[in-house]
């Protein structure tokens, strides 16, 4: 998916010859402390951060500084750590412009298919977005993506500020739902342990370069990964 | 009391104008982020192409408004696609932009009146009969004024809640990088929102020419006072806030006319501007994230 991806700001690259490789059913963790660059690789594949060297490509299609938008018609759905739902607009709304590239008919179907994976979602339709809570907020963001069916999912660090249980139930129950269910997810995750209990490969990333990758049970294994990630408790 | 009514209904039909372009004028600012203050302008510039078509053209004034309007949403589109897209792809502080905006109000008013010169100017249009409301007097012409006005507030309530484009406005507001991450043509939305508000700037300028009976190139020059106070009164990018500031500021302006100096009406809206920047700057409908 991204071969020797380099990419920053204003041309100064902040992530260098970055291989990322993700097949449909998988969950790859990006994992690294912060400003290591993680975000910043995850906003380049999706084209909100321009790509100095290397490529992207989907499905064997290159999309390698597509504009956002043109990234979002070819299956990619992003969610932001920050900013990921529309404040003043109501959660059926929110989910409308997720459905933006749908026909109208096809608009109604996915709501419905949507909140069949996010019942919760039922009773606050009319509810203005910025009135959720933590979690609310994040399954909308969630939902919002899923309104394109999307067959990667981009998702930087999704339990950001969320409670430690509900955090939980995201990652294991729904993203690694996402992939059991066929979609390639590509997740940035704090929380190193709980992102390599659902992951079958796991990058980590540290100065904008991989210092190391594997799958998670050898890392696990790995004595500078368990230091530095795992706080010296190595069971997953 | 007559006083009261009589001001109260001049006031009615100021809000009515001031409502149509305040919505223009918020919804650009919303979606594009750039607080036009070359909005006047392009009002009066609209105006004056009713002007020709009705006297020159020999068209009925209504028909005329059509040319109007068309010429405040192309000039519009052109404004913000070839001079203020340039200044913001630089990424300059927002304050450049507010005086680019200045820069091209003065030559869109004075460059007008190097054409037309300092005349005053009216259409060829009757104001109709009279009718008495509650101790009101309005013309055909104001009753019509505040029916279109009224019509505007409905159309662009329908556009923003029930219409994808409106929806794609909102969420461009809201947060422009994520609705391009939707799918979102975050870029052909802006484009449009200038057409259409450029096109209430237009309706508005024509229907600001038509309501004062007499009008000149500099007119509309103080108009964005109005135009500020009923935007941040309502709530700074709140569409439906700005239908709330201006009736509220059309109406106060009229009585305060009326009751203190008809020179204060721009001193009083603007110290209703100064006091809800003051004290609310995100107005009544706005939250502190538009502010």
């Amino acid at each position: 998916m991204a071969s020797q991806v380099s990419a920053g700001y204003d041309g100064r690259a902040i992530v260098h010859g970055i291989d990322v490789e993700a097949n449909p059913g998988r969950v790859v963790s990006i994992v690294g402390p912060n400003g290591s660059g993680k975000s910043t690789l995850l906003k380049s594949l999706v084209g909100v951060v321009p790509i100095l060297g290397g490529a992207v490509s989907v499905g064997g299609t290159d999309i390698t500084n597509l504009p956002p938008e043109k990234i979002a018609t070819m299956g990619v759905g992003y969610v932001p750590q920050v900013d990921d739902v529309f404040p003043p607009l109501t959660v059926k709304e929110n989910l409308e412009i997720g459905g933006y590239l749908l026909a109208r008919h096809q608009v109604h179907e996915r709501i419905g298919a949507v909140l069949e994976f996010f019942p919760r979602l039922k009773r606050m339709m009319t509810r203005k977005a910025g009135k959720l809570s933590g979690g609310e907020r994040k399954m909308l963001a969630m939902g919002r993506v899923l309104m394109l069916s999307p067959s990667v999912l981009v998702l930087d660090e999704p339990t950001a500020n969320l409670a430690p249980l509900v955090a939980t139930q995201l990652l294991e129950e729904y993203i690694r739902g996402f992939a059991d269910a066929g979609s390639t997810v590509l997740l940035v995750e704090q929380r190193a342990k709980a992102a390599l209990r659902i992951s079958d490969w796991t990058l980590v990333l540290g100065g904008g370069r991989v210092v190391l990758s594997g799958r998670p049970d050898d890392l696990a294994d790995n004595p500078v990964f368990v230091e530095s990630f795992l706080g010296g408790g190595a069971h997953l | 009391m007559s006083v009261f009514l009589s001001s109260l209904g001049f006031g009615i039909i100021s809000a009515a104008v001031l409502a149509i372009a305040t919505v223009g004028f918020t919804m650009q600012f919303a979606v594009t982020n750039v607080l036009n203050l070359a909005y006047g302008s392009v009002m009066i510039n609209s105006a004056f192409v009713t002007y020709f078509l009705n006297i020159h053209g020999h068209l009925n004034a209504w028909v005329a408004l059509i040319g109007g309007v068309a010429t405040g949403s192309v000039a519009s589109y052109l404004l913000n696609r070839f001079i203020y897209t340039p200044f913001q792809r630089r990424n300059l502080a927002p304050i450049t932009i507010v005086i680019v905006a200045l820069g091209v109000d003065l030559c869109g008013t004075f460059g007008l009146q190097a054409i037309v010169g300092g005349s005053y100017f009216s259409y060829r249009q009757s104001l109709g009969r009279e009718w008495h409301f509650l101790g009101m007097y309005f013309s055909t012409l104001q009753l019509t004024i505040i029916a279109i006005a009224l019509g505007v507030m409905l159309a662009v309530a329908w556009l923003l809640r029930y219409t994808r484009l409106g929806k794609a406005m909102r969420a461009t507001s809201a947060n422009p990088n994520l609705a391009r991450n939707s799918g979102v043509r975050t870029q052909w939305v802006i484009s449009t929102t200038w057409l259409i508000s450029g096109a209430l700037a237009g309706l508005a300028g024509t229907v600001f020419a038509m309501n004062t009976g007499v009008f000149e190139a500099t007119s509309a020059q103080l108009y964005i006072v109005l135009l500020l106070a009923a935007m941040f009164l309502g709530g700074p990018g709140e569409p439906y806030g700005a239908m709330l500031g201006a009736a509220t500021i059309g109406i106060a302006t009229e009585l305060s006319a009326a009751f203190i100096n008809p020179q204060y009406k721009m001193v009083i809206a603007f110290l209703i501007l100064l006091g809800m920047l003051t004290f609310r700057p995100y107005g009544l409908f706005g939250s502190e994230r538009t502010a």
